[in-house]
């Protein structure tokens, strides 16, 4: 009873400060009211064409930072990422996809299966604007690739493995296409320093607007609409990367256990 | 005129969400079995996310204090009542055929159980 009472109270009492926070959160002092120096800085630059060796033409203070001043970082961690997933696919290299139908693979009702339909479009539809908006709005291409992804966790549950196997998304598939968004990334970096060997100029790796002494400079704008120059390539290819990269561990982690322990355990095992 | 409708109408909405909640999370915690807690937590859901939303979306179309960005906080409101409406029975019956077919819940104490007398799900 006691405990009860307690884990009552903590819970109250936590709704109580977040809803304190969020409602009067600029009474709260300095933490909450202030905007520090540093971010002074970024939120004056981000889109400002009237500084053009600061700016990154994007008014998303975050993918700005993300993947124009802070661009190598963000690279390697994409390359830590996808390291893990590379670990995964050669923990599973031996494991045959070509599983056996032995009655199953029938996946959930009907009525789970019609709505599973109806949203996938809207997610696949989600997932893109995400990316397509990342320079604009919150999101970018890890959030959107992260949203694509659950659209083959569903698969794999409502409709079952096997109905992925049926229309071919294999994880070779899964594999070359995370391979494209990986290597448009690369070309993405290295694209600046082509472009100005060509024409003859200085540039930077990953730059994106006009620099110091390299004049070179992706174009912020197509037609009318601010594309923010290599940052809607970065999303787009980063969307295409992380969707197949998470798609790759769903796929390697729904195959069978018997399956898996009957084509890997080696002599003497037991299974 | 309109708009102070909408506004106590959304408010409505509000309040039978939050007594759905409640009616919601007595029930998960006081009913017997697996399936008619169930039908506390769909309660909650339906009762306890669809209407509040339903009934935020009227309050922020009807408040023209909020300018543009009305129809921002009023169409996303809208959108997710429609997937909760949409996803939550899936989800619940997903739940339900579930736990009847792997027999993982007793139905006791048990009134009528026409699914079992039918001879099971198939």
């Amino acid at each position: 009873m006691k405990r009860e009472l307690i884990t009552a109270l903590s819970l109250t009492a936590t709704v109580l400060v977040v809803a304190y926070i969020s409602t009067l959160g600029g009474g709260l002092g300095p933490l909450f009211s202030d905007t520090r120096p540093l971010a002074k800085v970024f939120l004056s630059t981000t889109l400002d064409p009237n500084k053009p060796m600061f700016t990154a033409m994007s008014p998303e203070g975050v993918t700005a930072i993300v993947w124009d001043y802070r661009g190598l970082d963000t690279l390697f961690e994409t390359a830590v990422f996808y390291l893990a997933i590379i670990g995964a696919v050669a923990v599973y290299r031996d494991v045959s996809e070509k599983v056996v139908l032995k009655g199953g693979g029938v996946g959930l009702s009907k009525i789970v299966k019609l709505v599973t339909k109806l949203l996938i479009p809207m997610n696949i539809a989600i997932a893109i604007s995400i990316a397509l908006h990342g320079h604009l709005t919150p999101g970018g291409g890890f959030q959107a690739g992260a949203a694509m992804a659950v659209v083959p966790m569903i698969l794999i549950v409502v409709f079952s493995r096997y109905f992925l196997l049926e229309v071919k998304i294999s994880k070779g598939l899964a594999l070359a296409l995370r391979s494209i968004g990986l290597i448009g990334i690369a070309f993405t970096v290295f694209l600046p320093i082509i472009i100005a060997l060509i024409s003859g100029v200085n540039s930077y790796i990953m730059q994106n607007q006009v620099k110091f002494g390299a004049p070179f400079s992706f174009p912020a704008f197509f037609g009318d609409s601010l594309i923010s120059g290599s940052l809607i390539l970065y999303n787009l290819f980063e969307l295409l990367a992380v969707t197949f990269g998470f798609s790759i561990l769903f796929l390697l982690l729904s195959i069978e256990e018997s399956l898996v322990k009957e084509q890997m355990g080696g002599e003497g095992s037991e299974h | 005129m309109i708009d102070y409708v909408m506004v106590v109408v959304g408010g409505v909405l509000l309040f039978v969400g939050a007594i759905c909640d409640l009616l919601g999370a007595l029930g998960m915690n006081r009913f017997p079995n697996f399936f008619v807690r169930l039908h506390a937590a769909t309660v909650g859901t339906i009762g306890g996310a669809f209407y509040p939303l339903i009934g935020a979306s009227l309050i922020a179309f009807g408040s023209e204090f909020l300018g543009f960005y009305k129809w921002f906080v009023g169409g996303c409101s809208l959108v997710s009542a429609f997937l909760i409406l949409m996803l939550a029975p899936a989800g619940s019956h997903a739940l339900a055929r579930a736990a009847h077919k792997s027999k993982a819940s007793e139905v006791t104490p048990k009134v009528v159980d026409h699914l079992e007398e039918d001879g099971g799900v198939s």
